[in-house]
C-alpha cells in the first residue's frame, strides 16, 4: 500500500538523456504527439503531391494531341481520297465531300484555337505551317461553299491541290513527334522528380519512425525500470512497516483505515484484513475519545484544522480488539498522494513503560520511606541507647561520690571514659543522621580560635607524649583570635583531624598552622593545615577516607580502633560550613589536612567573662522531676538534691500536670517520651491551665536531639532543654538560668551580656529560638508578632464595643505567642487582660488596658533590637 | 383582357398541348428536317424503324439546359445550349447500361449512364445562340458543365465530350 501507486522520487539518470527529465510527462506527450502531426503533415502533403503528380501523368494531355494530329492527317487525308474519286465520278457526292472538309476544317479549326494544343503551337515549324493550313483552309472553303456545279467542275482542281498540299499536313503531323518526345522527357523528369521527393519523404519518415521506436523503446525501458523502483521502494515500505515494532496505521481524510502494518495487528488484536477499510476511530479509539476523534476529524475535513498531526509525541489511551483501553504513545504525519491526504500514525503500546515508571515511582517512594525509617531507627535507637547509658554515667557520677578505694575508683574513671566514648559515637551517628536529612543547623557564635586550638592541643598533649610525638601549633602571618563562627562543629572537626594526626604518629612531629585570608574588613578564609609524620596513606586510601565507615587498614583498626565515621563526619562539618578539606599524604612520610573556612572576623568583646559558664550555684528551690525512667529519675534526683534542691517526682505527665495544678514549684524538669502522657501534651496542659504552677519554666529533658522537636517543644510552651545524660552541670545552668531569673531572688547573677532594661522580654528564649530556627525565621516570627500585637492593641483601643468572650480569646492567642518568644511582661499583662475579661470585671479590665501600650513600647523596641541581632553564644 | 387571356391559353395549348401529349404517348413525331441524331439500340420510343431519329427542331423540342464554360479546345467562354443527356434517355426510354456515341468521321466513345444526370451532360446544339455548323464542330456536340463541376476535368470526361455527334446506340 505505501507508496505503491502514489508518486515516488526517482533516482537521478545517468544516461546521455538525461535532459528528458527537464520535460513533465505532459510535455514528452506534447512533443510526441506534435512529431507525429509533423509526419502525418508531410506524408499528407506528399501523398497530395505525388497524386498530383500521378493525376498529371495519368492525363497526360499528350495522348490527345497525338490523337488530335494524327487524326488530322487522317481527316485530311479522307478528304484528299474522296476527291481523288470524285475526279473520275460523273456525279460525286457533293454533299459528303462537304462534309469530310468540314471535318477536316474543325479539325485543323481546333488545332489552331484550342488552348490545349498551345504548347504545341509553340513549335516553330509547326507555327510556320499552320498559316498555310489557314490559307488552303480558307482557298478550298471558297470552293467547298459554291454551289454544286461550280465545286464539281472544281473537283480536280480541288485534287490537285489538295494532293500537293498532303506534304505539309505530313509534316505537321510529324511535327508532334518532336513535342512527344519533349513532352516524354518532361514526364519522365517530373515522375523521376516525384518518385525522388517520394522516396526522400520515405526515407525521412522511416527515419523519424526509427527515432520514434528508439525513444518509446527507451522510454518504456525507463518505465519498466521505475515500475521495479516503484516496487522495490514499496516492498522496501512494506518491509520497514512491517518490522517495525511500532503499529504503523494509514489512513484517509475519511478515518478509513489504509495500511495497518504486522506490529499494529499484535498491538491492537485486529488483523490487517478485517482493519483496513474499517473506521479507525470505531476500531481502536476508546468510546470515551470517539466523540472528540469524530469532532477532530470532521474539523479537519472541514477547515483542514490539525490539533495532533505534525505536532510530534502525544500520549493516550487506545483500544484492543478485547475492548480493554491501555495507554499509547503517538505520532501522526499528514501525506498529499494521488489518492488525497493521507495520515500516517506511528502508535507505540508503552503500557510497559507506564508500568516500569509506576513501579519505578513505587520503588522510590519505598526507598525514601526506607531511608526516612532508617533515620527515625537512629534517632530512635539513639535515644534508647542513651537512656541507659545516660543512666550508666549518672550512677558513675553518684557512686564517684561516695567513699572508694583507689582501686574502685580507677574502675570509675574506666568506666566513664568507656562511657563518654559511647555516648560520642553515638552522637557521631546522630550527626550523620541529622546531616544527611538536611537537618543540620549551624550555630555561629563569637569564639577565640587560638584559645580553642589551644584547649585542642592540650587536651591531645597527653596522647602525643605518650607516642613520644612533638604536638605544637602557631599562626602563620598575622594572628586574627576573634571569628565569629560554630564553635562546636569546628572543635568536632579539629579534635577527630589532630586526632588521628596524634593517632597515627609515633615517635614524630604534628604540627598545626592556622592562617587568615582576609581581602575583606569582617570575612575571611581561615584555613588550618595539620602535618604530620606519621605512616602516611597511598592514593587509594586517600580517595576513601572521607567515606563512611572506613577504617583504613585493618592493622589500624587493631592498634588505633574508631567507628570509621570521624572524617565522614568532619568533611559533612566543613561542608556545611561552606569550606573544604582536603589531603595530601605519602605512606610511610606523613600527611597533611588542609581545611579552609569561610569566617568572620569580630574584635574582642570587651569582657571575656562568661558568667554564665561558671556560674554560682543556684539558690535552693523547689523542683518538680517529671520522668518514667526509675534509675533516670534517681540520678537525677540525686544530682538535685546533693545541689540542696527540694524534688518532687512525677512519673508521668498526667501527674505532672496534676501536681501543677495544685503545687506553686520553682522550676518543671519534664521528660519528653513517657507512658499515658507525654512530655510535650503534659506542657500544653499545664501552660493552657490556670494551676498554681501554669507560669513555672519548664525545661524539657531529652535524649532525642532533633532540631525540628527542639522547635516543637518551645512551641509547646517549654522554656529551654537539657540533653541526656544530665550533668550537674547543665542541671545547675538551667536552675540558675530559669529560677533565678525570678524577680523574687534579684541578688541572682546575670549574665553581663544582659542588662537589666530587657527584663521585660526573656532574651534567653530568643537566643534559644535563634539557635534553634536561625536568625531569619525568627526575624520573620518576630515582624508577624509585632504586627499581631499592634493589631491587637488597636482592637482593645475600642474595648467596649467588643464582646468580652472575644477579647478573652485574642489576649489568650497572643499571650501565647508572647510566652513563645518570651515577652514575659506583655504576656502577663495579656493574661490580667484575659482574666478580666472572663470575669466581666469591667474597671479591672479597663485598668489593665491602659497599661498595655506602655509595655509593649518597651517590649517592641527590644524585639526590634533583637530581630538582626547575631546569636548569643 | 379576357381576349389576352384566351390567346394566351391557346398558345399554351398549341406549344405545350403537343408536348404534354408525346409526354404521355410516348409517341415520338418523325423528322421533318435533315436528322442530325439517330439513336439505336435498347430504348423504349422510336420512330423510324428501331431508331429514334432526330432533326433539330425536335431536339429543341426537348427541355434544354443552357450553361457557360470553357472548354480546351476553344478559346474562352462559351454559352452552351442543348439537350441534357439524361433528359434524352428519359424521353426515349434507355435501359442500358452504356452509351455508345459515334461521330460523323465515325469516331466513337463509350459514355456511361452514370454520366446521365442532373447539371451533366448536354448534348449542345446552340453556341453562343448559333447554330453549330460541322466546322464549328456542330450540329451537336456533347459538352459537360466543365467549370461547374471539377470533376468533369479530367481526360476521361475530355474524351467523352465528342463533338460532330450523330449517332448513339445504347448498349445494354
Amino acid at each position: 500500500m505505501l507508496g505503491g501507486d502514489r508518486h515516488v522520487t526517482f533516482l537521478p539518470e545517468r544516461s546521455a538523456m538525461q535532459f528528458l527529465h527537464l520535460f513533465t510527462f505532459r510535455h514528452r506527450v506534447l512533443f510526441a504527439t506534435l512529431l507525429g502531426s509533423i509526419g502525418v503533415a508531410v506524408v499528407i502533403v506528399m501523398s497530395i503531391d505525388v497524386a498530383r503528380d500521378m493525376r498529371l501523368l495519368d492525363s497526360a494531355s499528350s495522348d490527345n494531341v497525338q490523337y488530335a494530329l494524327s487524326q488530322t492527317e487522317v481527316e485530311y487525308l479522307e478528304y484528299e481520297l474522296l476527291l481523288a474519286r470524285a475526279v473520275h465520278e460523273t456525279a460525286p457526292d457533293l454533299k459528303r465531300l462537304r462534309q469530310r472538309f468540314d471535318i477536316f476544317y474543325s479539325r485543323a479549326n481546333t488545332l489552331q484555337d484550342a488552348p490545349t494544343y498551345a504548347r504545341v503551337r509553340e513549335l516553330p515549324y509547326f507555327s510556320a505551317i499552320l498559316p498555310n493550313i489557314r490559307s488552303f483552309l480558307e482557298s478550298q472553303a471558297q470552293i467547298i461553299d459554291s454551289p454544286d456545279p461550280v465545286l464539281q467542275a472544281a473537283i480536280p482542281k480541288l485534287a490537285e491541290t489538295a494532293a500537293e498540299f498532303r506534304s505539309s499536313i505530313r509534316l505537321l503531323s510529324n511535327s508532334g513527334l518532336q513535342y512527344f518526345a519533349q513532352d516524354s522527357d518532361q514526364h519522365r523528369l517530373n515522375v523521376a522528380i516525384t518518385l525522388t521527393r517520394m522516396a526522400a519523404v520515405v526515407t525521412f519518415l522511416v527515419a523519424a519512425l526509427l527515432v520514434l521506436v528508439f525513444y518509446l523503446v527507451y522510454l518504456n525501458a525507463q518505465n519498466i525500470r521505475r515500475r521495479r523502483e516503484v516496487d522495490q521502494t514499496s516492498n522496501r515500505m512494506k518491509i520497514v512497516t512491517g518490522t517495525a515494532l511500532d503499529a504503523v496505521v494509514v489512513c484517509d481524510l475519511n478515518g478509513r483505515i489504509l495500511d495497518f502494518n504486522a506490529a499494529a495487528e499484535q498491538i491492537f488484536g485486529h488483523s490487517a484484513k478485517t482493519a483496513i477499510g474499517a473506521d479507525l476511530g470505531e476500531l481502536i479509539v476508546p468510546d470515551k475519545y470517539r466523540a472528540a476523534h469524530d469532532a477532530g476529524m470532521a474539523r479537519m475535513r472541514a477547515h483542514g484544522e490539525k490539533h495532533v498531526t505534525g505536532k510530534g509525541r502525544v500520549k493516550l489511551e487506545a483500544k484492543r480488539a478485547t475492548g480493554e483501553l491501555f495507554p499509547v504513545e503517538f505520532a501522526i504525519q499528514a501525506a498529499q498522494t494521488d489518492e488525497g491526504e493521507i495520515f500516517i500514525a506511528f502508535l507505540r503500546d508503552i503500557s510497559h513503560r507506564v508500568q516500569a515508571e509506576q513501579d519505578l515511582v513505587a520503588a522510590r517512594d519505598r526507598a525514601l520511606s526506607g531511608e526516612k525509617a532508617k533515620t527515625d531507627f537512629l534517632a530512635t535507637m539513639s535515644h534508647e541507647i542513651r537512656t541507659p547509658l545516660n543512666g550508666l554515667l549518672g550512677n558513675l557520677a553518684l557512686l564517684r561520690d561516695t567513699r572508694l578505694s583507689a582501686k574502685q575508683t580507677r574502675y570509675i574513671d574506666n568506666m566513664d571514659t568507656s562511657g563518654k566514648l559511647l555516648m560520642s559515637h553515638i552522637s557521631d551517628v546522630l550527626d550523620i543522621t541529622k546531616y544527611d536529612a538536611g537537618k543540620l543547623r549551624l550555630r555561629p557564635v563569637a569564639m577565640n580560635i587560638s584559645a580553642l586550638l589551644q584547649d585542642i592541643v592540650d587536651n591531645q598533649s597527653g596522647a602525643a607524649s605518650a607516642n613520644n610525638t612533638v604536638l605544637e601549633w602557631g599562626w602563620r602571618g598575622e594572628p586574627a583570635d576573634w571569628i565569629r563562627a560554630d564553635q562546636d562543629r569546628i572543635q568536632h572537626v579539629l579534635m577527630n583531624i589532630i586526632g588521628n594526626a596524634v593517632k597515627f604518629t609515633h615517635d614524630g612531629r604534628v604540627s598545626l598552622e592556622i592562617e587568615m585570608h582576609s581581602d575583606q574588613q569582617s570575612t575571611a578564609v581561615m584555613q588550618i593545615t595539620v602535618r604530620d609524620t606519621g605512616i602516611g596513606m597511598d592514593a587509594e586510601l586517600q580517595a576513601q577516607i572521607f567515606d563512611d565507615f572506613m577504617t583504613g587498614d585493618s592493622s589500624y583498626i587493631r592498634t588505633v580502633g574508631g567507628t570509621g565515621l570521624g572524617l565522614g563526619i568532619a568533611k559533612r562539618f566543613v561542608t556545611a560550613l561552606g569550606g573544604t578539606i582536603e589531603v595530601q599524604s605519602e605512606k610511610g612520610t606523613g600527611s597533611q589536612f588542609r581545611i579552609r573556612l569561610p569566617v568572620e572576623l569580630i574584635a574582642a568583646p570587651e569582657s571575656v567573662v562568661k558568667e554564665r559558664k561558671q556560674p554560682t550555684d543556684a539558690a535552693p528551690c523547689h523542683i518538680l522531676l517529671v520522668e518514667d525512667n526509675e534509675i533516670n529519675r534517681f540520678v537525677a534526683r540525686e544530682m538535685l538534691t546533693a545541689a540542696g534542691h527540694k524534688v518532687s517526682e512525677a512519673h508521668n505527665g498526667q501527674i505532672a500536670v496534676d501536681m501543677a495544678q495544685t503545687q506553686h514549684f520553682d522550676l518543671i524538669l519534664m521528660d519528653i517520651s513517657m507512658p499515658v502522657k507525654d512530655g510535650r501534651k503534659a506542657t500544653r496542659e499545664i501552660r493552657a491551665g490556670h494551676g498554681a504552677s501554669a507560669r513555672t519554666p519548664i525545661v524539657a529533658l531529652t535524649a532525642n536531639a532533633m532540631a525540628e522537636e527542639q522547635e516543637a517543644f518551645l512551641l509547646d510552651g517549654m522554656n529551654d532543654i537539657l540533653t541526656k545524660p544530665l550533668t550537674r552541670e547543665g542541671l545547675n545552668e538551667a536552675i540558675v538560668n530559669h529560677v533565678a531569673a525570678r524577680p523574687d531572688t534579684p541578688d541572682t547573677p546575670m549574665p553581663a551580656t544582659e542588662p537589666e532594661t530587657k527584663s521585660h522580654i526573656a532574651t534567653r528564649y530568643l537566643d534559644d529560638l535563634r539557635e534553634t530556627l536561625g536568625v531569619e525565621a525568627l526575624d520573620g516570627l518576630l515582624a508577624r508578632f509585632m504586627r499581631e500585637v499592634d493589631e491587637t492593641i488597636g482592637y482593645l483601643d475600642d474595648y467596649t464595643d467588643q464582646p468580652l468572650a472575644e477579647i478573652a480569646k485574642k489576649t489568650h492567642q497572643i499571650a501565647g505567642s508572647a510566652a513563645s518568644l518570651g515577652a514575659v511582661e506583655l504576656r502577663g499583662k495579656l493574661l490580667a487582660i484575659e482574666t478580666a475579661a472572663k470575669a466581666a470585671d469591667m474597671a479591672r479590665l479597663a485598668l489593665e488596658i491602659d497599661a498595655l501600650p506602655a509595655i509593649w513600647t518597651r517590649t517592641r523596641e527590644t524585639m526590634q533590637a533583637e530581630r538582626r541581632a547575631a546569636p548569643r553564644d | 383582357m379576357l381576349r389576352a387571356l384566351r390567346y394566351a391559353l391557346a398558345l399554351i395549348a398549341c406549344l405545350g398541348g403537343p408536348a404534354l401529349a408525346q409526354d404521355h404517348t410516348r409517341d415520338l413525331p418523325l423528322p421533318k428536317g435533315d436528322v442530325i441524331l439517330t439513336v439505336s439500340g435498347a430504348i423504349g420510343i422510336t420512330n423510324v424503324g428501331n431508331t429514334a431519329q432526330f432533326d433539330l427542331a425536335m431536339l429543341e423540342a426537348l427541355k434544354s439546359e443552357t450553361f457557360e464554360t470553357t472548354t480546351i479546345w476553344t478559346e474562352g467562354t462559351e454559352r452552351f445550349k442543348g439537350v441534357p443527356l439524361n433528359v434524352l434517355a428519359k424521353r426515349l426510354g434507355f435501359t442500358g447500361q452504356t452509351l455508345r456515341a459515334t461521330a460523323i468521321n465515325d469516331y466513337a466513345i463509350e459514355i456511361p449512364m452514370s454520366d446521365a444526370v442532373e447539371g451533366g451532360p448536354i448534348l449542345a446544339y446552340l453556341m453562343n445562340g448559333e447554330v453549330m455548323s460541322v466546322r464549328d464542330n456542330g450540329p451537336l456536340w456533347v459538352v459537360y458543365p466543365f467549370d461547374r463541376n471539377p470533376d468533369y476535368r479530367s481526360e476521361v470526361i475530355y474524351s467523352r465530350s465528342i463533338w460532330q455527334l450523330d449517332r448513339i446506340e445504347v448498349l445494354n
